[in-house]
This record gives C-alpha cells, structure tokens and sequence, in this order.
C-alpha cells in the first residue's frame, strides 16, 4: 500500500474526469430538465408525464413484463441450474457453456431469430398449420407474449449462472438428509433449497429484471409501437414527438430503478462478506 | 433413473429455448429462398454472400469495429491507471472515484446516448463519430476497472514494492513487474470490453451521423426494409466471430477467471 496521496488521486483522476464529462455531467442535464417548469424548478413534467393514459399503461406494462420475466426466469432457473449442478463434472462444463454461449451473440441476432420463429409465415405458425391446428396464421409479433419470450430468451442465463453458484456454496447433504427425514420435494424446496440460496436468487432477480427493463431491441422488434416499454417510448417521445421533458421523466424512472436495485446488491455483497 | 430422465428433460428443453434460435438463424441463412422463412425453401450460400456486396454493411462494420476496438483500448488507458490507484493507494474519496467510474453500467445506455446528443453533439458541435467514440469508451470503462481490479487484487503488493527496494522507480516498477503480470487480466478486460461494445445498440441509437452508423443499428434499419435474409447471414456470422473470439481467449487464458 503507498501511502502517496498525489500519485494515486494523478492515476485516477483521469478515469473519473472522463465519466464526469461525457457521462455525469450531460446525465445530471439531461434528468434535471424533468424538473424545469416556465419558471424554475417545478414536478409539472412528472405531472404531465402520469397525467396521460398512455404513459401510465407503458410504465405500468413495463413493470409486469419485468416482474414476470422474472418470476418465471427464476422457476425455470431453479430446474435448469439444479438439474446442471447434479451432471458429472465434464458434462456439467459443456452444459454451462451452452447456457453461456447466448450471452456472447449479439441481442439484435437473438432478438432476429425470434421474428424468424413468430413471424406470420414463421416456424411456429407453419408447424401449427401442419398439424391443423389452425388455418389462418396466428399473430404472435407486436404482443406482449412476443416481448415476453425474447426477454426471457435474453436474461435467462443471467438467473441460471447466478443460481448455480448458490446451490453449489449449499451443504452437500442438505437435501438427500431433509428427503430421508421424510420431507416432500415442495416442502425441500420451500424450507431447504429457497432459504440457502436466497442471495444467489437476489442476484440473479435483480439481473433480470433490470435488464429487462432497460432492455430497448427486444420490445423495439418484437412489440414494435403496439406493445411499448419505458425504453421505446423514451426513443419515440424524443424522435417522433421532440418532448424532451417526457424524455428526462423516463430517464429518471429507469435510473432510479437501475439504482436501487444496484443498491440492494451492494448492500447484499457487504452482508455477505461480513 | 427417474431423475436421470428429468434432468435431461428440463435441460433438454431450456437449451432449445436458448440455443434454438441460434440455430434457426442460421438455418434460415442458408436459405435459398428470397424471403425471411423456416424451414429454409432449399440450400444455398448467397444470403451470405450478399452480405459482403452490402456497401452500407461494410461501413457500419467498420465503424463498430474501431468503436470496439479503440474505445476499449481508451478505457484500458483509463481505467489500468484508475484500478491500480484505487488498489494501491490510500486514496482520500476513494469510494466516490469507485462509483464515478463505475456509473455508467447503472445508467441505461439510451440515456448517454440522448444526453451526449444533447449536450455535446447539438451545442457544441462535437462530431457524431467522436461523441460515439466517448460513449463506447464509458460503457467499456467500468468494466475494464473492474476486470483489472480483480486481477490486481490476486497479485501480491509487495512485489513491487520490493522491486522499488531494489532500486527500481515506481514507472519502472509498474511497467516491468506489475504489467507483465496483469497481462492475462488486461486482455480479458479487452475481449469483454470489445464483445460488449461491438453488440452494443442503445447507445448509439440516438448518436447517427450522415455515414456514421454502428453495425447493429444498420442491421436495425435494414430489417425494418427488407424481409430478406441477409439479416440472418449477418447475425450468424457475427455471432460465430463473437463466440469464436471468445473460445480462443478461454482456451489460452482461461478467460472465464476473470470475468
């Protein structure tokens, strides 16, 4: 440890100036112009902004799409992540790099292949007109069904690595001693599994659902201008309508939510360390 | 047994919800067919082909790719120097430099992208390509500190400090004992940086010029066009250049180490 205050503060100042001007500053700009009314500071833009039917319903859809997503990531992940730490050891490395590997390609192509598979003429649509199911296509793009699956296709992994790290840290013999004292698979699950691995669930929720709702190319392909979220309303508020009030309510939601549930981490991490 | 068959089960299906869509995608690009369906109406190459003959294609690749690769060497030039200072020094307000740089990964990139526009483009005049070059940079910084960090931490302080004993300077020091050390995380903080700013949308959504436009942007536009898929063929072949670059660090790093 060197004990130079100078020489340190010389190393780092030029990283922190850097996201001061060209991130804080047009940042703290931007946000503040959700409080400027005709005269000086005023909440009218929030007003305005929850004032309007349409806002409320995107910010309200916003906020089930994000739960959701969640809520189902952490069921499924919970199946994938125990079934994956109960594989051989070899198998268990292929297994989680196929997990990973969506995690590398670009959202623009996996959110693509969605419209490929949903699309009027796509898989699914042929696949049920092949079995008779239907004679006329069914129409999955521009709902929120559509969003729903590409958000989920997207954060997936991020709930299965986090709750595969949890259930590795659990006792060994946790569950095999709850099942030979005569527990049920539910009653292991709620009293054994969900307690030891809650911080690995907080983790990989906190992932999900901020991600989704920041998410833009998801809702941008798949739900178009019929199913829009805070992120594409923001883009269409500020290219279609120049309402850059609008815009600065909207940046607040997000990073206030983005922020807290950054906050709730930290605070978890420290607990965990202590 | 009965496990066994449910395990496979559950695995089975979740890596078709992940993995099928990238397989679709480039089974839909090998289409010879001259609309976007699956299954592909017969076998051909020429949507990959074309994708090469697109002029507008080949600029936004190359614009992504310096984005990716200088604005992810900026943020190393940043953050190596920020790490070691936050790792090595006691540093008064050292906790608020760790939030500074580190903030851009808590704030949506549609946000930077908008105010950059806003109050940097417009005002004063700051070329697009430019402001593009510090945004892609500020996205990449709190991971490259990040990253960096951690490799820092694993290696012991008093190295160095016993070099400069030695009668070594502290630059000297650094760029001969610490640097070839780190090397391995430095790099690793270089593909994650890269990978993430090439795949990178909303930042850029807003901070388009006339010719200056990143590749996934273009792909997003062009898509709104046209239902051919050359589209697919793109996505497929970006997505093997990121997986490929990925799997060669891992099979020389040990990439996942660090990330």
């Amino acid at each position: 440890m060197f004990q130079n205050r100078r020489e340190g503060l010389a190393l780092a100042l030029p990283a922190a100036v850097f996201a001061c001007v060209v991130f804080l500053v047009p940042v703290a700009i931007l946000l503040s112009e959700g409080f400027r009314g005709a005269a000086g500071f005023s909440l009218t833009p929030y007003v305005e902004f929850f004032s309007s039917a349409l806002n409320r319903a995107v910010f309200l859809r916003t906020l089930k799409l994000g739960a959701l997503v969640t809520l189902v990531a952490a069921v499924i992940g919970y199946a994938a992540a125990y079934a994956i730490v109960n594989l051989s050891p070899a198998n268990r490395g292929r297994v989680f790099g196929l997990v990973v590997l969506p995690l590398m390609i670009s959202p623009v192509a996996r959110t693509y292949a969605w419209l490929v598979i949903l699309g009027r003429t796509g898989f699914v649509n042929q696949a049920l007109t092949l079995v008779g199911l239907t004679d006329e296509p069914i129409r999955f793009l521009f709902t929120e069904t559509a969003v729903f699956i590409g958000l989920l296709q997207l954060f997936l992994p991020l709930m299965i690595i986090s709750l595969i790290s949890a259930l590795e840290n659990m006792p060994r013999d946790a569950v095999p001693a709850a099942r030979v004292l005569g527990a049920s698979w539910l009653q292991v699950f709620t009293r054994v599994i969900l307690p030891l691995t809650k911080e690995g669930l907080v983790i990989g929720g906190t992932l999900v659902f901020t991600g989704s709702l920041t998410a833009y190319i998801t809702p941008a392909i798949l739900g178009g201008s019929k199913v829009l979220m805070l992120e594409t309303l923001l883009y269409q508020r500020v290219t279609v309508a120049n309402d850059f009030a609008s815009a600065a309510v909207i940046a607040m939601i997000l990073i206030v939510m983005s922020f807290s549930a950054n906050l709730l981490l930290k605070r978890l991490a420290r607990a965990r360390g202590r | 047994m009965k496990r066994n068959l449910s395990t496979v089960l559950v695995l089975g299906l979740v890596l078709a919800f992940l993995i099928g869509p990238f397989l679709i995608i480039i089974a839909a690009s090998l289409s010879a067919g001259n609309s976007l369906a699956f299954p592909p109406q017969g076998l051909s190459l020429k949507w990959v082909a074309k994708v090469f003959t697109v002029e507008s294609f080949r600029e936004s690749f190359a614009t992504s790719m310096f984005l990716a690769v200088f604005g992810t060497l900026a943020a190393l030039a940043l953050g190596v120097p920020a790490a070691y200072a936050l790792n090595r020094y006691r540093l008064p307000f050292s906790e608020t430099v760790r939030t500074v740089v580190s903030a851009p990964i808590i704030v949506p990139g549609i946000i930077v992208g908008l105010a950059l526009l806003r109050y940097l483009v417009i005002p004063a005049g700051v070329p697009v390509i430019l402001a593009l070059f510090c945004a892609h940079t500020a996205l990449v910084l709190p991971y490259a500190v990040r990253v960096v960090s951690a490799s820092l931490g694993n290696l012991r302080s008093d190295i160095e400090e016993a070099a400069v004993l030695l009668g070594c300077t502290r630059s000297g020091a650094f760029f001969r004992v610490v640097l070839p050390n780190i090397r391995g995380g430095i790099l690793a903080a270089f593909i994650l940086g890269f990978v993430t700013s090439f795949n990178q949308v909303p930042v850029s959504l807003f901070l388009s010029g006339p010719g200056v436009r990143t590749l996934p942007i273009d792909m997003l536009g062009y898509m709104e066009i046209n239902y051919d898929p050359s589209v697919a063929a793109l996505s497929a072949l970006l997505a093997f250049m990121s997986i490929g670059i990925v799997f060669i660090a891992e099979r020389f790093l040990g990439f996942s180490r660090y990330v």
